[in-house]
């Protein structure tokens, strides 16, 4: 089985700065998969185990620093077979729109049977790609699976819906987008990274990027309620009480 | 101006409607495999989902519906289906959906960004605007109309998704989004029996138990509707009680509009304790019983 996973890079949010005016600053910040796209990572690599003669694609479209040695390894060990990558400041924060659009160019030609999603970016958190990516490839979609399983050109997944479990048959190809549940993502071993390194891995420029057709006027910091940030210490006498009752005056 | 609103629940129905009123003079209502509710909307369309269908792939019935209203706007009900349907309709118009909007500010959409680091105001860069907008944003009570119903015709697409079966999930008895008092369980919590020291704090405070998401998903100790913050349930409760939360962004985004933030932390480095109003540096199975007892 041939699957495609689309993976989507991200500025390490532990990384982010906010300056006194509230701009949010990721000058310093590592890039890194998205964690809920690890997830989509493993299900893939699960299914392809599961599945002989199986090969999984990790494909991404994103900023130039997405180009990191650290970071393609990463791919590459958690049981990928290639890693393919548009890497180009001219897809830096692109809408859902367009990088459904960029991601179907890398897509479209590698007759994947199945195109594995993750549940929602890190960033926008839109959950859009998925549904605009089967759009632009003329697929089915499948979101917020919580289980892949596939017989034959037919995959059947549960998928975790607000008030219930919904099974779906859907013939292959098609767009399946998972819940964290799907898979847990494996912790690679140092093997795993040696190896990674001699995959095959082809980084690219963007050409024809599609105009946004979202305006963003701002990001900002949201403001910070004041807090009175009084910390007491458990081992100190009367401290728990203290607690109490300010938990007390403030029902 | 006209606005559609794409909804399944009828509490989304009506308070999308109620923000589309708002918004536009005129106001249709799209109800895919849903009873389309009476006297929220100028005209409800009802799309029949034939069984063995899901309620995702009436798309390209929304999308003529959309096509023959015109809208100047779309506000669709952020569940997992109906942002299928936001979706193929924004790839359908060429646009992308601004999801899960906080605030409307003139025609600038609010979201949040990396969880809440950040939020984005952004607007549609032209033609029909595709929003997801979720509780708490809108008033349902402003929602007016009339009980003209019309039916468009199901236009199942080439390659339908199957449904073999649905299970109803248990019903949750929790409601945190009413709840005055939330105590909430994180990674502290290392065994799960210890959670009855947690419901019995919440019991003393007349408060509803929430959680991190890796308690809810990975450790499975509390129902999934129960988990605060990114993706889950986001509150704004007047007293906020984090047990052996450490204070990451992603959940406490969900609790930090609450009127009074309190922490129990035995890490006294832990990030919750930059941004509570009480902290109490203390292993929780020695702090809760005390607490309890003090209250």
């Amino acid at each position: 089985m041939n699957i495609v996973v689309c993976c989507k890079v991200v500025a390490d949010d532990q990384d982010i700065l906010v300056a006194g005016d509230g701009a949010l600053d990721f000058s310093k910040a590592h890039r890194i998969v998205s964690e809920y796209d690890l997830n989509a990572i493993e299900a893939a690599a699960q299914l392809a185990a599961q599945h002989e003669g199986s090969k999984v694609t990790v494909v991404s479209v994103a900023d130039a620093k997405a180009d990191d040695s650290k970071l393609k390894k990463g791919v590459l060990a958690r049981g990928v077979d290639e890693l393919v990558m548009v890497a180009d400041d001219a897809c830096a924060d692109l809408d859902a729109h367009a990088t459904a659009a960029m991601l179907a160019k890398l897509v479209g030609p590698m007759g994947a049977d199945l195109v594995v999603c993750g549940d929602g970016s890190a960033d926008n958190y839109a959950q859009q790609v998925d549904v605009q990516l089967a759009d632009a490839l003329g697929l089915p979609v499948v979101t917020a699976a919580c289980s892949i399983a596939v017989d034959g050109d037919v995959a059947t997944c549960d998928r975790m819906l607000e008030a219930q479990i919904q099974t779906v048959r859907v013939d292959l190809p098609a767009v399946v987008s998972v819940v964290p549940d799907a898979a847990l993502p494996r912790i690679p071993g140092m093997k795993d990274i040696l190896a990674a390194g001699k995959k095959p891995s082809t980084v690219d420029a963007a050409s024809d990027v599609p105009a946004p057709v979202v305006d963003v006027a701002e990001t900002k910091a949201p403001e910070q309620a004041e807090r009175k940030l009084e910390v007491l210490d458990a081992s100190v006498d009367g401290d728990i009480e203290k607690f109490a009752a300010a938990l007390k005056a403030a029902l | 101006m006209k606005a559609c609103v794409i909804a399944e629940t009828p509490v989304a129905a009506h308070t999308l409607c109620a923000g589309a009123r708002a918004m536009a003079d005129e106001v249709v209502l799209i109800a895919p495999g849903v009873e389309a509710a009476a006297g929220i909307a100028d005209k409800a369309v009802h799309i029949d989902v034939p069984d063995g269908c899901s309620l995702d792939d009436a798309y390209a019935s929304v999308n003529a519906v959309v096509d023959a209203e015109a809208p100047a706007a779309v506000l669709v009900e952020p569940t997992r289906r109906m942002k299928v349907l936001a979706g193929r309709l924004a790839a359908h118009l060429g646009t992308a959906a601004i999801t899960d909007v906080i605030e409307f500010d003139g025609d600038l959409a609010a979201t949040m960004y990396f969880g809440g680091v950040g939020q984005r105001k952004s607007k549609a860069a032209g033609g029909t605007a595709v929003y997801t907008v979720g509780a708490g944003v809108f008033d349902e009570s402003g929602a007016t109309g009339t009980d003209v119903v019309e039916e468009a015709a199901f236009i199942a697409p080439a390659r339908a998704l199957r449904v073999v079966e649905a299970k109803d999930l248990p019903k949750s008895d929790v409601d945190l989004s009413a709840a005055d008092v939330v105590v909430a369980a994180g990674r502290g919590f290392t065994e799960e029996a210890d959670l009855q020291l947690m419901h019995d704090l919440a019991a003393k405070l007349g408060g509803e138990c929430g959680c991190t998401r890796p308690i809810a998903e990975g450790a499975d100790w509390m129902p999934r509707e129960s988990y605060i913050g990114v993706s889950g349930v986001m509150l704004s409760p007047k007293v906020y009680v984090g047990v052996g939360v450490s204070g990451q962004m992603q959940h406490m985004v969900g609790v930090n509009r609450a009127g009074a933030l309190f922490a129990i932390n035995k890490d006294k480095s832990a990030p919750i304790f930059r941004q509570c109003d009480y902290g109490i540096v203390g292993d929780l199975k020695d702090v809760l019983p005390k607490l309890a007892a003090a209250l």
